[in-house]
């Protein structure tokens, strides 16, 4: 059951997004508004060593 | 908080004021007077501010439930599965921590619930790394146990938490090349309105899941392990942050009623001392005028 999106190199969670993303682009009208609704604020990762930010980007 | 600290702080003056001398003496000059009139401003000004407050948790707070109440769902059945495969790491493997917060403040200890568990848990093993979602819990952990934090998340659940986020921070946890046999979630579990408790989501590893006693059961295939993995640690994540944020929500709302009442309570003495400083003053030229025509 090896499916193309795992050979291109996206993992599920990945594949999912971009799943839910295509339906939502193709909705009526009336559906799409509480869509637009739900805003997606990029969140901010900061990774550590010994209590020290090291690197930080956003998703 | 902010708004809590200014209103101990007028309190405090007006104690000051009240108890600094006897009432007549303090309405002969002005200023006293003028002070009581501006902290009056002052204070109802703040509690203006906070039933605004109350009034914006209070919408977010019906909608936080409602978002809960599905992801409750979702996560409970993912756990449900975890309960029959029967699939445990306590005694091996590492666990990896997670505190799940906000970046908001002026919502009582809710934050401090949450690192407070972790800290308990941290002081038993002092090698146990952490993952921190929300600048509140991140900086309260920072003081102590800097050296365990290896992964932090902000901006989380500014608006509705959204399963987008949660997944891109289970990818973010992926990615990172941290180890863990089972993944601990630290979350505020929503009670009722009024009350909350820190509780632990655990979420596991593959090899933790192929391990379980019972989880043939499911017949899972080798290749769809990897995504039914990831799929119970993002669904796990998104349950702590979704009830976390109505919890969230419930203790602003309650924390700004309070808010409300106190200054509401000091506005009414506040007006009271300002009346009676008021009345003196009257009285007093009264006075000043009868014996002044008294004496000619």
């Amino acid at each position: 059951m090896s499916s193309a999106w795992k050979a291109a190199g996206l993992t599920y969670l990945q594949y999912t997004q971009l799943c839910a993303a295509a339906l939502r682009n193709v909705v009526k009208a009336d559906v799409a508004a509480a869509f637009a609704k739900r805003q997606t604020t990029p969140i901010k990762v900061a990774k550590w060593e010994n209590g020290k930010t090291v690197e930080t980007h956003e998703y | 908080m902010a708004s809590l600290i200014a209103n101990r702080q007028a309190f405090a003056a007006v104690r000051a004021v009240a108890t600094k001398a006897p009432l007549g003496y303090r309405t002969r000059n002005m200023a006293t007077l003028r002070e009581v009139q501006d902290r009056l401003k002052s204070v109802s000004n703040i509690s203006k501010i906070t039933l605004s407050m109350k009034m914006i948790a209070s919408t977010k707070l019906t909608r936080a439930q409602r978002n809960m109440e599905k992801a409750r769902a979702w996560g409970q059945t993912s756990q449900a599965f975890v309960d029959n495969a029967e699939v445990a790491s306590e005694a091996e493997g590492k666990t990896l921590y997670m505190t799940v917060s906000s970046d908001s403040g002026l919502c009582g200890g809710i934050h401090s619930s949450v690192s407070k568990a972790t800290k308990r848990v941290l002081a038993q093993h002092p090698e146990a790394q952490v993952v921190v979602i929300g600048d509140k819990a991140r900086t309260q952990l920072q003081r102590q146990f800097a050296n365990n934090v290896v992964l932090t998340f902000s901006q989380v659940g500014k608006a509705v938490p959204t399963y987008a986020q949660s997944c891109a921070i289970a990818e973010a946890i992926k990615t990172s090349g941290l180890e863990f046999d089972k993944l601990a979630i630290t979350y505020n579990r929503f009670n009722s309105v009024i009350s909350y408790e820190a509780t632990v989501i655990p979420a596991y590893s593959e090899a933790a899941l192929a391990r379980a006693p019972q989880f043939d059961a499911y017949e899972v295939e080798d290749d769809v392990l990897a995504n039914l993995q990831e799929f119970l640690l993002a669904n796990a994540i998104h349950w702590a942050i979704v009830e976390g944020h109505a919890s969230e929500m419930a203790a602003k709302r309650t924390a700004m009623e309070n808010a409300t009442k106190n200054a509401t309570e000091m506005i009414d003495k506040l007006t009271m001392i300002y009346n009676r400083g008021r009345q003196a003053v009257i009285t007093n030229e009264l006075v000043e005028i009868i014996t002044g025509a008294s004496a000619l």
